[in-house]
């Protein structure tokens, strides 16, 4: 099976929006995909910032966006993960960091795993560092 | 391929929606669909228009055609297997 990786690493919305979209189509169309949240990318993922849409870093792009109710980033990893093959590793350094709990984000993650993990799954296919 | 009926045997109406919106209302109903089955999704969306053909040949299921309508396109798929 084609395989392809993304790792999200900016706090930048439209980078999500963008990182995520790539995920949950290429997800739909048939290829397992990785996506692997750390540093910055992190605080977004937050329950509370994802429900207020107080992201910290929007641009027109991702202010037409959130006024145009454009599918958000963390509905397009929930399509990509019902309608395929699509797994969400949180980065364990980047929890510690910020002193989170996996149970303060939004419930898409399958697992905490380290950068070496991530290495490992992410083996032999593409790989998106948005 | 004579003989086929290009009558769809479900419309989805997904114009409104944006890009990757359409795409995945088509997934969604397909996955569900018996083989053989002609489904008809219209588009408001220039991106999807041109997206959806790209995921079928991805996917291995038959593109029928598109047709440009009045602000939205009209797609035809068939689901082969």
């Amino acid at each position: 099976m084609e395989k392809m990786s993304v790792v999200l690493a900016s706090d930048e919305f439209e980078k999500l929006q963008a990182g995520c979209m790539m995920a949950s189509v290429a997800s739909v169309s048939g290829v397992e995909v990785n996506v692997f949240v750390t540093m910055a990318a992190m605080t977004c993922f937050r329950k509370k910032t994802v429900a207020d849409r107080s992201f910290p870093k929007m641009g027109e792009v991702g202010q037409a966006a959130i006024r145009k109710k454009a599918p958000l980033f963390s509905d397009l990893l929930l399509q990509g993960k019902e309608m395929g093959s699509l797994k969400v590793f949180a980065c364990a350094l980047a929890l510690d960091l910020i002193d989170a709990k996996l149970d303060e984000m939004v419930p898409l993650f399958d697992e905490v795993v380290g950068v070496a993990t991530f290495l490992g799954k992410a083996e032999g296919g593409q790989v998106l560092f948005v | 391929m004579g003989g086929e009926s290009l009558n769809p045997d479900e419309v989805i109406d997904a114009r409104g929606l944006y890009c990757p919106g359409p795409l995945m209302e088509l997934i969604r109903v397909i996955s569900v669909k018996p083989v053989g089955s002609v489904l008809k999704i219209l588009s408001s969306d220039e991106g999807s228009a041109k997206d959806i053909p790209a995921w079928i040949a991805k996917v291995g299921q038959q593109y029928i055609g598109t047709e440009k309508m009045d602000g939205y396109w009209e797609l035809l798929v068939k689901k082969v297997k």
